[in-house]
């Protein structure tokens, strides 16, 4: 009680900074015993989870196996099958086994197809986590919003796409880009329809997503991209050269053609990279005697086109190239020679100061 | 000694090989499975099984490799069937180069799966 | 003088001493506090993306992933396998064999049949010449490496020899000995291809400690916590930098440094500025700030990505020589960098850059330890005159300390919340114990390293440029 008194009273004598400083003190004293306790507790349950979680999914894999073997005709649900059902959906009101089950159905169903694919759709149908999908679409947070598009996805739930298709205009980034993935994943070519009066830039990272998942279908009939290549929206017209080359849409050359007059240098590079994989002839005059306007970008691009498809007719342009500042062009401009004309190579001089071009032609003669 | 015919089956995505575990035992197939290409090599040494089943995308090591493993170091003849994803036919390629006997691109259907396996183990 | 002038000069040096332990406070409780936020952005956008759909050769975009390699022969063929075993399918692995005096290239040759090729190098940045050559592999599983064997030049001139060397779009510049997990480049790229309304000139990552750690053929197996205290306090430290400090700094978009052991970098970009620069040993922080001061100069709208996923595991020192030594060059690097680009210090031509980031490196980084020595030498001298006001003295060093742990203890929340990398039983406690200690143990060998890191670039040249020619990248020197 004297040492308390004494605490007091030599507290009260101190100037008032040092007071506010010990109250600080003691404040962050108290909140680092807290926050020591809680991370105590906070672990002790990260790790309870963790092996709940494994249990789990032990458990849940092996049912689902069974689940899976126990019917002998797809079509029917046998008396075991109905009392598995039954059990998950006790369990899945529960939103940390029904994560653990959605995460084990998905794995799975990401590497099967055909029948055993079909009968996990049913499951998730019948075990009512379709609802719980369903649900969150209506959820106002988005993360919760995409995860419930992202889960109707994985399980192939077509007929809720007009839901799907009022979020493609979704204000947040990751919800459109889920919608986009539904559509497309389960509709294919005919769900790309959103390009069409698409607003917002596809990324790069979408573009590939949506691309990857084209391919792996069976249909490969593709749809009229004319319309995507003509598209205000740069990353629509990106996205339809990528289709062009993917596919080989030859018939849509006349546009691509129109693409090379177009203002964004970085999509003309696009289009002559996709008219190289063409082997086109029919572009080389216009870009020709658009060379020297060009971007460097835009040379580079050429004279890999030049590199596929030149003619002796081209020699001179080519020639005129090796000195070109750029080394890559310079390279190609040697290379295309030696195709075109051996003997010129052969007996090209090169200026003294030009010391790549001297070793371009070393190496080229060497391979 | 059992006259079973030995399967090793190497694929980190444990879900998909329990199923085709099941599966395949099922059809009187012997199962030994590897979570990874490091355990996929081991077993393979130890059972010498008639037939290999491998992902191409591992951990530790990949499919590729234990292809090259059994083919070169190993000097085994056995048929391998590969699983490889979407995107990867440059793998797929690399596999049959290496040795690889058939593919089966994910996602597949196990029925497929189980008609490649006999044909292979009959021949 | 008199005792009143005495007096008002004094004055004024506490009161600037209060404004910046105020601020040092202020500006750490800010950065926790945009940290949060992106950690917590940053797993919600991430929840479920499916990698593996980015992964297909013929549209994703190329990268090279290049390791100088400078004496690594003990370790080199273990660490090139960590390399080539990424899921990524369309890279390449550049090792740069850096005049070493070892038996690197020999192991490699053996290990990966490889075999001397003819290859055309485009010299876009001067490099040291070649010694061997450039190597590839005749067996296809070991397609994706290159060896260049040349002669010894330091890192930078390592690294700039990778820039010259690589095909790709992107190039991944990290130390050899690093351990990528496999998912590294698909996590790494995504911000280069994901945003659409500005320019990704480079992402970085984040550089755990593998100490004590289990590795078998360059895969990380079992994450331990390690038992030395030099190692944990090491671990808070990074913990501290990089899930606090770099993650809200790169919220802000005014990341200054990307770790020089793992970072993704546009080429076309880093070709432009010129490559990593030879004359620092600050190399992987310079060539940001000169990326960045171009962009700017440009007037090109530009991010630092930074991607906060535990993707890179190094060993850290485990003995304090080589601690401060590596301090000391961090030190050294940090004033070469910030003295070559003064110009865009305090400068609001260069926006964030100038106004925020680098007086906040120059204050907060370069001039903390010497502001905290002048402020040790000050007390002794009170303490000499017997002027000391205890009071004041001892509630704000309390206050100070008990701050200096909520810090800490914030850092490891923010672990525990995001990752939980350490999910063994006990290790809590260890952390715990090591951060009530660490400012007293630990803390004395850094400051100590960075003031010696100053007195050598002042006044020793001699050490500076000996260091430059023989500064490889052993092992215990990441």
């Amino acid at each position: 009680m004297n040492d308390y008194q004494n605490i007091l009273e030599y507290f009260n004598q101190l100037p008032t900074l040092v007071k506010v400083v010990w109250v600080i003190s003691i404040a962050l004293f108290t909140l680092i015993l807290g926050l020591i306790a809680y991370l105590k507790i906070l672990r002790i349950n990260l790790r309870r989870n963790e092996i709940k979680r494994i249990k789990y999914q032990e458990i849940y894999e092996e049912h689902l196996i069974n689940y899976l073997y126990a019917g002998d005709n797809i079509d029917e649900i046998s008396t075991e099958q109905r009392e598995f059902i039954n059990k998950m959906k006790k369990d899945i009101s529960i939103e940390f086994n029904r994560n653990i089950l959605v995460a084990v159905m998905t794995k799975l169903v990401n590497d099967i197809s055909g029948e055993v694919a079909t009968a996990i759709y049913k499951l998730y149908t019948e075990t009512g986590l379709i609802d719980y999908s369903l649900q969150k679409l209506k959820a106002r947070k988005w993360e919760i919003i995409a995860s419930g598009i992202y889960e109707l996805t994985q399980f192939e739930v077509k007929h809720v796409y007009k839901e799907i298709e009022k979020l493609i205009k979704h204000p947040h980034k990751e919800v459109r880009n889920q919608a986009q993935l539904y559509l497309v994943n389960l509709f294919q070519f005919k769900g790309l329809k959103f390009l069409n009066d698409l607003e917002y830039q596809l990324s790069e990272w979408n573009q590939i997503q949506l691309l990857e998942i084209l391919q792996k279908f069976d249909n490969q009939e593709i749809t009229d991209i004319t319309i995507w290549l003509k598209s205000t929206n740069i990353s629509v017209v990106e996205f339809a050269l990528k289709l062009a080359k993917v596919y080989n849409q030859f018939e849509s050359k006349e546009t691509l053609l129109e693409l090379l007059r177009h203002d964004n240098k970085e999509l003309k590079v696009q289009t002559i990279n996709v008219l190289t994989y063409f082997y086109d002839t029919e572009c080389k005059t216009y870009l020709k005697s658009n060379f020297h306007q060009s971007s460097e970008s835009e040379q580079i691009a050429f004279f890999k086109l030049l590199e596929n498809v030149a003619e002796n007719s081209d020699e001179d342009f080519v020639i005129e190239n090796i000195s070109h500042p750029n080394f890559k062009i310079k390279l190609a401009a040697l290379k295309i020679l030696k195709d075109i004309n051996p003997d010129k190579f052969n007996y090209l001089e090169i200026a003294k100061n030009n010391t790549d071009a001297k070793r371009i032609i070393e190496f080229i003669e060497h391979n | 000694m059992s006259n079973k015919k030995k399967i090793v089956l190497a694929e980190d995505n444990s879900t998909l090989s329990l199923l085709l575990k099941f599966r395949l035992q099922k059809e009187g197939y012997d199962l030994f499975i590897a979570a990874d290409g490091k355990q996929a090599i081991e077993l393979i040494e130890e059972h010498t099984p008639e037939l290999i089943l491998s992902d191409i995308m591992m951990p530790y090591i990949s499919g590729l490799e234990v292809i090259s493993h059994v083919r070169n170091k190993l000097e085994m003849k056995v048929p391998i069937i590969v699983f490889s994803a979407a995107g990867q036919e440059e793998m797929v390629l690399k596999a049959f180069n290496l040795g690889a006997n058939d593919f089966m691109g994910k996602p597949f259907s196990p029925n497929e799966l189980v008609i490649r396996v006999k044909r292979l183990l009959s021949s | 003088m008199d005792s009143s002038t005495v007096r008002i000069i004094l004055l004024i040096i506490h009161i600037l001493f209060f404004i910046y332990a105020f601020s040092v406070v202020f500006s750490y409780i800010f950065l926790s506090f945009i940290s949060a936020i992106e950690s917590s952005q940053y797993l919600k956008r991430n929840s479920f993306v499916n990698y593996n759909e980015i992964l297909s050769s013929t549209v994703s975009p190329s990268i090279s992933i290049i390791a100088p390699a400078y004496n690594e022969s003990l370790n080199i063929i273990e660490n090139v396998r960590s390399l080539l075993s990424s899921h990524y399918v369309n890279y390449d692995v550049i090792i740069v064999n850096d005049g070493s005096k070892d038996d690197s290239l020999e192991k490699l040759i053996k290990a990966y049949d490889l075999v001397n090729v003819n290859y055309l190098i485009n010299y876009q940045v001067p490099t040291k010449p070649l010694r061997a050559g450039v190597f590839k592999s005749t067996n296809p599983a070991f397609e994706k490496l290159i060896v260049v064997d040349k002669e010894n030049g330091g890192k930078a001139d390592a690294l700039n020899c990778g820039l010259n060397i690589s095909q790709s779009k992107y190039v991944a510049c990290i130390d050899v000995d690093c351990l990528l997990l496999e998912d590294a480049l698909q996590k790494m790229i995504k911000p280069f291809l994901e945003l659409t309304d500005v320019k990704v000139i480079a992402s970085g990552g984040v550089i755990r400690i593998a100490n004590a750690c289990e590795i078998k053929e360059g895969k990380l197996i079992n994450i331990n916590l390690p038992n030395k205290f030099i190692e944990i306090a090491q671990i808070l430290e990074y913990l501290r930098s990089f899930l606090l400090g770099r993650m809200a700094w790169s919220r802000l978009n005014g990341l200054l440094v990307i770790s020089g052991a793992f970072g993704m970098f546009d080429k076309k970009i880093a070709i432009d500025v010129g490559g990593y620069d030879t004359n620092t040993v600050g190399e992987d922080m310079e060539i940001i700030v000169r990326m960045r001061r171009r962009m700017e100069e440009e007037n090109i709208k530009y991010r630092v990505a930074y991607i906060p996923d535990p993707l890179c595991w190094t060993e850290a020192p485990d003995n304090y020589k080589i601690l401060i030594s590596q301090r000391n060059r961090w030190t050294r690097g940090t004033i070469e960098v910030l003295k070559k680009h003064r110009k865009i210090g305090f400068n609001p031509k260069y926006k964030l850059l100038g106004i925020l980031s680098y007086p906040y490196w120059f204050f907060y980084e370069r001039l903390a330890p010497i502001i905290e020595v002048i402020g040790m030498l000050y007390f002794a001298v009170l303490i000499a005159l017997d002027n000391v006001k205890w009071d004041y003295a001892f509630a704000f060093f309390v206050s100070a300390y008990l701050f200096t742990i909520m810090f800490t203890i914030i850092a490891i929340y923010s672990e525990e919340l995001t990752y939980h990398q350490y999910t063994k039983k006990g290790t809590g406690f260890k952390l715990l114990l090591v951060t009530l200690l660490e400012p007293f143990v630990l803390h004395p060998f850094i400051l100590y390293a960075a003031i010696k890191g100053n007195i050598d670039y002042y006044f020793n040249k001699k050490i500076k440029w000996g260091e430059m020619t023989r500064k490889g990248l052993s092992k215990t020197e990441s």
